[in-house]
């Protein structure tokens, strides 16, 4: 019978992150991006999770929560940068933000 | 056979979630799906003894994040439709060699290690518990220089954000 | 033991005390009022000659051993360091400078008493002292390199003081260009010094000298007497020293007739110990500073500027002292240095009680029966004028017969060397004698009833200086070795060429007496006597060949036009070639080869950078991609 070990965690994971890797890159509006990349984050989160159980160490979940401050920091200035924009140009969109074109 | 069901749903759950918040159209749909994927997430981590990790995961992002987020699109409409043509050149192709590299180091890495992964080391065998006992015992110890440190990130972010969002045209126009 | 520690911490005090005065002036310029200014400059001068003059009569208490003492080592091997020596050589021009610094400058508070840069002269003035001790004082070559270097530049910013005159800033340029040539000599003999020996040390490199082959030490001679000629005014590279008296009369007395030009006089001594050994070297500086005296002496024949004459009359006095040096007569070199920054300082500082009791006019033309106005400067310019004619008892005529007769001693084809140094010497006395009757004698029918005698502050150091070039001459004479004595350890180990004896040397001191006397009388009968007016030469027609003398001494031979029209065109000619074809074609084509190449990679490249946070995103999980497929094909951790 199947036992649940830590590849199948790993593998869910690496799943996880692809499909947000693969929303930022055909999103073209902000908020989504924004979500997509909490889901990568999770994605990190899970691989720390299941690693903290496969060594038995408590690290791996002392390091989730560093994850989560630094991901609801970004997410508040994230937030606060989309609405500034989307004052300035009543859209969400990312594409037409070009200004550091080379 | 728990186990397996205990994995099983909330990996689908997770899966479908994380598609919802890349494909649906509708901003608040989007919004849904990335709940549904978090809230999974937090089952996951109680399947993994991380059940304080898995309540903070609750609250935070289930609840305070989500919030944040629902607030802006709310905020910035959510009729706003998405332009779905490809506007920048070149685009398409470069997404599509990203995935096809990716499909072939997957299967590389498949077909090399006979589809298992070699993690170098054993799993122990004790579990380790994630009590609040535990964690807080190691985060206020070990880890206390990078706490202090992430808690001067969250005041900056916090000001940051408030610099950011306060419109000092608009109050003169109040007032 | 307990002296020699003070004398050595002590004779670096005069060394930086001129340089504490500069900076310290420099940074109050604006605080400062001229009497204070002159307290300061004064004081130091004073003080640092004093000192000076106590550590020589300590020097001369220990029979003048060396001394020396290094500030810093900087590097072991090769052996590099701040050194500074004390010796009978450079206690000489310890001395001399200090002293001479300190008269002029007491001379220089009246003189330049209402200029507007009157703060600035005391710095660039108390900089050129430092910088000249810097180089009198080192130990080694490279310290003395430095002041080499320093002096020429306090030198150029004293030409060019008054840089709004066009012709100031020209001649200082000129001086700084010619300067820079001889420099240039100079750094590639210390550069083979450094090769050879390993050491820029004077006492390591002068007593292994011995033991290098003749053909280095000829090379190394070469290249160092090429700066020596550039600093010292030689024959290819003169033309900057009459230039050079566009700058202040006194700076031109202290630097264009004292001091620094006796730079390569004072340097070809300190390493005569590797000179002696190289025949080619001698026979080179001989010739041209026979060259050159007689030349300079020609051209001071018909100038009009009152300081131009003093310029060649240097010039010709230098070429004397080089005379010495190739017939090895270093005592008499330095000797001669010493009288002649003597009398030579005298007739500059008088030419400038002139220029000022004059208001600014230079032309001895506009002169004449000064005399009776200016009894003092006319009676203290005589003195000078004997002294550098070689009259008996004076200064000059000691040194200048001693150069004369040791060349004399060398015998062969010294006889004719001798010969030509003594026409030197006739023509020396015969410019003087008309310089200083031109100015003080002759009456030109202009009024000067406006003109005084100059002011105290003035008269009194040219009385100092006049008293000076009497006496002397009595520390070296045929009777009484005293710079031989001085120069003892300096010059261990080389043959000085000695005086010949008895009835030879008396013979010869009556020819040069006899040159200097025809010379002056020759003066007095044409421009005195004007005896072309009373005895009408009407047989002969004097007009065409006097003429052509006076046309070739005014103008230098035409060398300088002759140079300008060799080196100054044919080197725009070349340069401008050069410009086109090199600088042109090559180097500017690679150069826009290699920025348009940029360009056109970089507007490439800058089209992947669309500013579109999607496309960064792809490139960035591209890049992470190839990095992970990386990893995997080459795995980092072992198993």
């Amino acid at each position: 019978m199947f036992e649940v070990t830590t590849d199948w965690y790993l593998t869910l994971s690496a799943i996880l992150f692809s499909i947000g890797f693969f929303g930022m890159m055909i999103r073209k509006n902000a908020l989504i991006m924004f979500m997509c990349i909490e889901l990568m984050l999770n994605a990190v989160n899970l691989t720390f999770i299941s690693a903290s159980k496969h060594f038995g160490q408590i690290d791996g979940q002392i390091a989730v929560f560093f994850v989560l401050v630094v991901a609801a920091a970004e997410v508040v200035v994230g937030l606060a940068i989309i609405v500034s924009i989307f004052r300035k140009q009543s859209s969400a969109s990312v594409d037409v933000l070009n200004v550091s074109r080379g | 056979m728990v186990d397996l069901i205990l994995f099983f749903i909330p990996a689908a759950l997770i899966i479908i979630g994380a598609l919802i918040v890349v494909f649906a159209k509708n901003p608040v749909h989007n919004a849904m799906g990335l709940v549904m994927t978090l809230v999974s997430i937090a089952i996951i981590y109680i399947t993994l003894n991380a059940t304080f990790v898995a309540m903070v995961q609750m609250l935070v992002y289930a609840g305070a994040v989500m919030t944040l987020f629902l607030f802006v699109i709310m905020m910035i409409g959510v009729d706003k439709k998405e332009q779905s043509s490809e506007s920048i050149k070149g685009q398409t192709f470069l997404v599509s060699g990203v995935f096809l590299i990716l499909i072939s180091i997957l299967g590389y890495v498949a077909i090399s290690s006979e589809f298992k992964w070699d993690l170098w080391f054993e799993a122990v065998e004790f579990a380790v518990e994630g009590t609040p006992q535990l964690i807080a015992g190691t985060l206020f110890t070990a880890w206390i220089f990078p706490f202090e440190i992430i808690s001067i990130l969250l005041i900056v972010a916090t000001a940051a954000a408030i610099a950011l969002a306060y419109d000092s045209k608009r109050k003169k126009n109040d007032v | 033991m307990c002296l020699e520690v003070n004398l050595e911490l002590l004779f670096l005090l005069p060394i930086f005390l001129p340089l504490l005065t500069a900076i310290f002036l420099f940074f109050n310029k604006n605080l400062f009022n001229e009497l204070i200014t002159n307290f300061f400059t004064l004081n130091s001068a004073l003080l640092s000659f004093a000192i000076s003059f106590y550590v020589f009569v300590m020097l001369a208490l220990d029979k003048f051993q060396p001394i020396n003492y290094s500030i810093f080592q900087w590097t072991n091997t090769p052996d590099i360091k701040m050194g500074f020596t004390l010796d009978g050589l450079s206690g000489i021009m310890l001395l001399l400078v200090t002293g001479l610094s300190f008269i002029i400058q007491l001379f220089s508070t009246s003189y330049m008493e209402t200029d507007e840069k009157h703060n600035n002269y005391f710095v660039y003035f108390n900089f050129f002292v430092f910088s000249m001790l810097l180089l009198v004082m080192s130990s080694n070559f490279l310290v003395m390199f430095f002041g080499w270097e320093l002096v020429g530049l306090s030198s150029y910013l004293l030409i060019s003081f008054w840089s709004k005159k066009p012709a100031a800033a020209k001649a200082g340029n000129k001086a700084f260009i010619l300067n820079r040539v001889g420099d240039f000599g100079f750094l590639i003999g210390l550069m083979i010094i450094l090769n050879t020996f390993n050491t820029f040390d004077f006492y390591t490199v002068l007593k292994s000298a011995s033991d290098v082959p003749e053909n280095t030490i000829t090379l190394i001679t070469l290249f160092l007497l090429l700066g020596a000629f550039g600093k010292s005014a030689q024959f290819p590279l003169f033309s900057w020293l009459p230039d050079a008296m566009e700058g202040p009369t006194p700076a031109s007395a202290l630097i264009h007739a004292a001091t620094m030009v006796t730079a390569g006089v004072f340097m070809l001594v300190r390493i005569s110990p590797i000179l002696q050994h190289s025949k080619i070297a001698g026979m080179v500086i001989i010739s041209f500073g026979l060259i050159t005296a007689l030349l300079a002496a020609f051209s001071a024949i018909n100038q009009y500027d009152i300081k131009k004459v003093l310029a060649y009359s240097t010039i010709s006095q230098l070429g004397f002292m080089f005379i010495a040096i190739g017939a090895g007569a270093y005592v008499a070199a330095i000797f001669h240095l010493v009288t002649h920054a003597f009398f030579k300082a005298l007739l500059f500082l008088g030419a400038g009680a002139v220029i000022h009791s004059m208001h600014h006019e230079q032309d001895i033309r506009k002169m004449g029966g000064l005399r009776k106005q200016m009894p003092v400067t006319a009676s203290m310019m005589g003195i000078g004028t004997l002294a550098i004619s070689g009259i008996p008892p004076l200064a000059g005529f000691w040194s200048k017969d001693e150069i004369l007769a040791s060349v004399f001693a060398n015998g062969g084809i010294y006889y004719i060397f001798w010969a030509l140094g003594l026409g030197a010497a006739f023509l020396t006395a015969f410019y003087m004698g008309r310089h200083w009757l031109l100015i003080f004698e002759k009456d030109n029918g202009f009024d000067h009833s406006n003109v005084y005698e100059a002011p105290k502050t003035m008269t009194r150091p040219l009385i100092i200086l006049g008293l000076f070039s009497i006496f002397i001459g009595f520390i070296n004479t045929p009777f009484f070795h005293g710079v031989e004595k001085v120069l003892h350890y300096s010059l261990e180990g080389v043959e000085i060429t000695h005086l010949p004896e008895g009835i030879t040397l008396i013979v010869l001191a009556v020819l040069s007496i006899g040159a200097g006397f025809t010379g002056l009388l020759i003066a007095y009968l044409i421009f005195s006597f004007e005896i072309f007016k009373r005895f009408n030469f009407k047989r002969i027609n004097l007009d065409y060949p006097i003429n052509l003398v006076k046309d070739l001494s005014f103008n230098v031979l035409y060398l300088n036009k002759f140079g300008n029209s060799i080196f100054v065109s044919g080197m725009k000619n070349f340069t401008r070639k050069v410009a086109v074809i090199v600088d042109g074609l090559i180097i500017d084509g690679s150069v826009n080869f290699v920025s348009t190449a940029f360009g056109k990679t970089s507007r490439v490249a800058s089209a992947t950078q669309t500013g579109l946070v999607r496309s960064y995103v792809v490139y960035f999980g591209l890049f992470l991609l190839l990095l992970i497929g990386l990893f995997i094909i080459t795995p980092m951790v072992p198993k």
